[in-house]
């Protein structure tokens, strides 16, 4: 298990993280989101070392996180970073040997990764060479060719086209199924949603929202209801005990149920006014969730 | 891509693979080894040491030239004797040059290699009454010689013809008073070589570390590194790395001279010129580890290589004041400038062996003057890795000295 705990950092006056807690399991995929400048950086700064927190800790495995278990963790730093004249192939193995292994492995683990990423021909191009795509697939490469127990990435994502997302997707799923925890940052809400079993939203320094995206949304306040009834009159809902019409337009109707609103009574309302054409439960989006979370943080509990 | 949320998330821990750890000893290793490599194939490096070789072959050859110039005369003779070729030899020692006699059949043989500068004088007739000395311009050292020998030959014949008898001369004794100021003299040019290319060095790898630390700064793969290892490691080793490439490329260069200079016979006393190159090579040593490590510290306050120059101007500005004191030391080797000079870190590396090699320094002078540089490069490596690892991680302008001492890991 890795566990962020209780991080609190400021730089001056300005509090950026106010006791952030989250954890994630083996295996899990953890889409850590949030506005610009919420701290997911400085979080995950911290739990590499490179910023120092004012209090709390990160653990793996129930021990601290030092020195020795970050050379087991893969990371992609959100300001890109590589030895812009160094060879691509080179620059693989030396992080691989940084991350502990031995010449010859990783050697072998550079081409590996260099070939899975689609780099195997510009093995032995200088990194400055290559396009900003290309060179982000290296980096990504550079976090991974240590084959980590944990990846810690920030906004591995960006920039990236379409299909270079779904590649690097592959690639984190494939780390998951080893059994590593993966956290991602992301601004992109409809990945984070397709990919990641759990979720944690970051707002003005700390967590307002985590869990899976299921869960997210059962914590939502207020259930929606959307109900198609062509031949229905209008206000032919506003009767049923429990129910607010939040919109409805020829028919369609939106519903939101207070927590002792009953369903059924719903339908019933609505098949007596003719035809039903759909009826269903409308999830919220992740980017709807986001948008709650973000804006009225006190009313999420997590 | 089939990419769900939907797995099973109790997957077991992966499983921990032959990787183990580095200590701190490989990670300082791992980064010397990278500095290595990298420099030891970049074109500029490779150019600037085959540059400073050729320079040091190219003075070697230039010494021998000017020496071989100044030795031999060759003098033709037409219709000499053995007597003739014995006399001009001998007077030509005397005068301290080496004589080639060569003979030829008839004077326009003679006239011709004259004109063609083959020998520098041709003598005529030497047996006659009146023997004529052509040259392609007036006189110079040939006629001397020539008349000298001429004379001697001579006065030998007419004693001969006379019958007297002479003792032969007295041989003076020559006591020198200062035996050892020519050998100084050459030690002090050997030493002034020596600086010179220190210095070169220092400048070239001072530039290197600097160039190091802003390039792994600029392209933010510093934050990579640290993930991994703790500053002072990636410090050490890039100092490290470089200063072994340094020194190998001072041992190349001293091998190359000294085995030029014993094959070329330029030097006179073997034995202290290789004295005299160790000692440069160890206070290379000395002053590397002080550069290096002011310019990483000095480097480390900047994000782009454009901004480098004004911070380690400073330090470049000491290296050449070294320098320029050296140079004066190697021709007053006991002056005041250059005596104390001699004992200050920093400037020591470079006026320091010239002393030594000029003879002007005591062994204790030697030993105090590296102890304080020691001392002061154990404070330079104290500060000045606070200093690179507090501003490693801060990117944007320059930093200031104050903020990167004050800043902790942030």
């Amino acid at each position: 298990m890795l566990e962020f705990d209780g991080l609190v950092k400021a730089y001056g006056d300005n509090q950026v993280l106010k006791g952030v807690s989250f954890s994630v399991a083996p295996g899990q995929m953890f889409g850590f989101c949030g506005s610009n400048g919420a701290g997911k950086t400085t979080t995950m700064r911290i739990a590499m070392g490179l910023a120092r927190a004012d209090a709390g800790q990160v653990r793996w495995s129930g021990r601290p996180v030092d020195e020795a278990v970050r050379r087991r963790i893969g990371y992609m730093p959100e300001e890109r970073g590589l030895y812009p004249k160094m060879k691509v192939g080179e620059q693989l193995a030396y992080f691989a040997r940084l991350h502990g292994m031995d010449a010859g492995p990783a050697n072998r683990a550079a081409e590996t990764w260099a070939e899975r990423m689609g780099l195997g021909e510009r093995r032995g191009d200088r990194v400055e060479k290559l396009s900003l795509g290309n060179q982000q697939r290296v980096q990504l490469a550079a976090a991974l060719v240590s084959e980590p127990d944990v990846l810690i990435l920030d906004e591995p994502f960006s920039g990236l086209d379409p299909v270079g997302v779904d590649s690097l997707a592959e690639a984190l799923l494939e780390q998951c199924r080893r059994g590593v925890p993966v956290v991602f940052s992301s601004h992109q809400l409809d990945l984070v949603e397709r990919l990641c079993d759990a979720v944690g939203i970051l707002a003005r320094g700390s967590i307002v929202a985590s869990g899976t995206v299921a869960e997210l949304r059962s914590t939502t306040a207020g259930r929606q209801l959307r109900v198609v009834v062509p031949d229905a009159s209008p206000g032919w809902a506003a009767g049923v005990p429990g129910v607010r019409v939040v919109s409805e337009q020829r028919g369609d109707t939106v519903l939101e149920l207070a927590p002792d609103g009953d369903d059924q009574q719903v339908l019933a309302a609505a098949l007596a006014t003719g035809r039903v054409t759909h009826f269903a439960w409308r999830e919220p989006t992740l980017v709807e969730l986001f948008r709650d979370a973000v804006t009225t943080p006190q009313e999420v509990a997590a | 891509m089939t990419a769900t949320a939907h797995r099973d998330v109790s997957a077991p821990a992966p499983a921990h693979s032959d990787v183990k750890p580095h200590s701190p000893a490989q990670l300082v290793r791992l980064v010397a080894g990278r500095e290595i490599s990298t420099r030891i194939r970049d074109k500029g490096f490779l150019i600037g040491s085959a540059v400073i070789i050729l320079l040091i072959l190219g003075m070697l050859v230039f010494q021998v030239v000017i020496n071989s110039g100044a030795d031999d005369t060759r003098v033709g003779v037409v219709g000499g004797d053995s007597a003739i070729s014995g006399a001009l030899e001998s007077q030509g020692e005397a005068l301290g040059t080496n004589v080639d006699v060569v003979a030829f059949e008839d004077e326009a043989a003679a006239r011709t290699a004259v004109e063609d500068g083959d020998v520098e004088g041709a003598l005529l007739g030497p047996s006659e009454a009146q023997p004529q000395l052509l040259v392609e311009s007036g006189g110079g050292q040939i006629d001397t010689l020539v008349q000298g020998a001429l004379q001697n030959l001579s006065i030998t014949t007419q004693l001969d013809d006379a019958g007297v008898q002479l003792d032969p001369p007295p041989t003076v004794e020559v006591v020198a008073l200062e035996a050892d100021a020519d050998a100084d003299l050459e030690a002090a040019i050997v030493a002034l070589v020596g600086v010179v290319v220190l210095y070169s060095l220092l400048i070239l790898f001072g530039q290197f570390v600097a160039q190091g630390v802003v390039e792994e700064k600029s392209s933010r793969v510093v934050e990579l590194l640290l993930a991994t290892m703790r500053p002072w490691q990636l410090l050490a080793g890039k100092i490290l790395g470089l200063g072994l490439l340094g020194l190998m490329q001072m041992m190349v260069i001293a091998v190359v001279g000294v085995v030029g200079a014993l094959a070329f016979d330029v030097v006179d006393l073997p034995g202290r010129l290789i004295g005299t190159v160790v000692t440069v090579i160890a206070w290379f040593v000395l002053g590397y580890a002080f550069y290096a490590s002011v310019f990483a510290a000095a480097a480390s306050l900047v994000s782009r290589q454009e901004d480098l120059g004004s911070v380690i101007t400073p330090a470049s500005l000491l290296l050449v004041v070294g320098f320029v004191v050296s140079i004066q030391a190697a021709q007053e080797p006991t002056g005041t400038l250059s005596t104390v000079t001699s004992f200050i870190p920093g400037l020591s590396p470079l006026v320091m062996p010239v002393r030594q090699a000029a003879g002007g320094a005591e062994w204790w002078e030697v030993g105090v003057s590296a102890l304080l540089m020691v001392i002061a490069i154990a404070v330079i490596v104290r500060i000045g890795g606070r200093i690179y690892a507090g501003a490693l991680l801060r990117t944007g302008g320059r930093i200031k000295l104050r903020e990167a001492l004050a800043a902790e890991k942030a």
